[in-house]
């Protein structure tokens, strides 16, 4: 029957987006992409809960990721007018410069060695040369030059 | 320790690997095979899900399946790469993908008005302010930050292992009830004589009829019932909301403002 093999595909999805979520925001160190992948594991809660409204043909589930849709609307809101106010303070988007935020007893984190960055050689598109070059009637050339 | 449970902690530690390998770190020979692994632990969730990979073409439900199978690949996959990507703008167009698939599953799944508001709430206004705080602060390009990252083994590891977990949880909940469900729904009989189920089982024990179905949460006038939902039962939390909306908005005015230097100079208290 496919009802409860949809609703097993569908809490698998709300898991892995909630897993692949997390683990962006446990590794990444920009401010902004902290926050999307927050975002994505609201989007895995909200697959879920969409999957088991329809299973229990509940409106409850729907109602739910209304309401996140709402809170997540407002979350943004906040959030991007701190990272602005902290992206002024520190001229950085990395949540390493807060570290003194931390407990006393924690060593500070220092970074090892930084990758270089990648500079990609710039290649500009040349421009194939179209059609071929009209025939010029020397006459032609001769009376425009006089008009 | 059953094969199924095997195969999971095997697509765990590949989704962990792979996660971390595709993390922006130093080198960058870890990309293809942080892909290729990443693909192959996919493959053995997929494989975990028995009943919607064996798909007949016969099987009136087979279009909704295949739906599915395209849109969670999209899904997934762009979420990977928008947590993975080195530049945040790259970040912010893969979660754009993301959120274009869960809005088709969204539509699939009979909840059509959260299909089109997640397009325009998240990717139209949400994501585009998140494109618009990146071009403010980080207008200059590729910044140091972005291609490290946080302990990307240990992180990965969590993170691989919160998915396996919930996979096996999942799983079991819902795997060996299935044909007593399917019985129970075709015929809508509760039997009397059945054996107390555990806690984990109750969730899934009564499901609705397909017909039940048709009438309420997938029937046409989907927005009739949800506005009729929404505006009786669910009237306080939706004025609550207006009010958190409302709260947000002065609150995100005052911490921008904050820092601003206010001009001592006559000019600015003068109006009123």
């Amino acid at each position: 029957m496919g009802e409860i093999d949809l609703l097993h595909g569908y809490l698998i999805l709300g898991a892995l987006l909630f897993g692949i979520g997390l683990v962006g925001f446990l590794a990444r160190r920009n401010m902004i992409v902290m926050f999307l992948a927050a975002e994505m594991m609201l989007q895995g809660i909200s697959v879920s809960l969409v999957a088991w409204g329809r299973f229990h043909n509940d409106w409850g589930g729907q109602m739910m990721v209304i309401f996140i849709l709402t809170v997540a609307a407002c979350e943004a809101a906040i959030a991007l007018a701190l990272i602005l106010m902290l992206f002024h303070s520190s001229g950085r988007l990395d949540v390493a410069a807060w570290q003194h935020l931390r407990e006393s007893n924690q060593q500070p984190f220092v970074d090892q060695e930084l990758p270089e960055a990648q500079v990609d050689e710039q290649t500009w598109p040349e421009l194939a040369p179209a059609g071929i070059e009209p025939e010029h009637s020397l006459d032609e050339l001769v009376h425009r030059g006089h008009v | 320790m059953t094969p199924t449970e095997t195969m999971t902690l095997v697509a765990t530690v590949l989704a962990a690997l792979s996660l971390w390998l595709l993390l922006p770190r130093g080198g960058r020979w870890g990309r293809p095979v942080g892909v290729v692994l990443g693909l192959i632990s996919l493959g053995i969730f997929v494989s975990r899900l028995s009943g919607l990979t064996a798909m007949g073409f016969s099987d009136e439900a087979s279009g909704a399946k295949l739906m599915f199978w395209v849109l969670a690949a999209i899904t997934v996959i762009s979420a990977a790469g928008s947590v993975t990507m080195g530049s945040p703008v790259y970040c912010a167009i893969w979660f754009a993908m993301t959120l274009l698939g869960t809005a088709g599953l969204f539509l699939f799944q009979g909840a059509q008005f959260l299909g089109v508001a997640t397009i325009v709430v998240y990717a139209g206004a949400i994501l585009v302010t998140f494109l618009f705080v990146l071009m403010l602060a980080q207008s200059e390009g590729h910044a140091y930050y972005d291609r490290v990252s946080w302990e990307g083994l240990i992180s990965a590891a969590v993170g691989a292992a919160m998915i396996g977990v919930l996979t096996m949880v999942i799983s079991n909940a819902l795997a060996p009830v299935t044909p007593a469900i399917a019985k129970a729904s075709a015929t809508k009989v509760a039997s009397a004589n059945a054996a107390p189920e555990p806690a984990a089982k109750i969730l899934i024990a009564d499901p609705a009829t397909a017909e039940e179905r048709a009438a309420d949460i997938l029937s046409a006038q989907h927005m009739d019932h949800l506005g009729a939902q929404l505006f009786s039962k669910y009237l306080i939390a939706v004025e609550v909301a207006g009010t958190l909306l409302l709260v947000a908005l002065v609150g995100a005015v005052a911490i921008a403002i904050q820092g601003k230097q206010m001009p001592k100079t006559a000019g600015g208290a003068r109006h009123g």
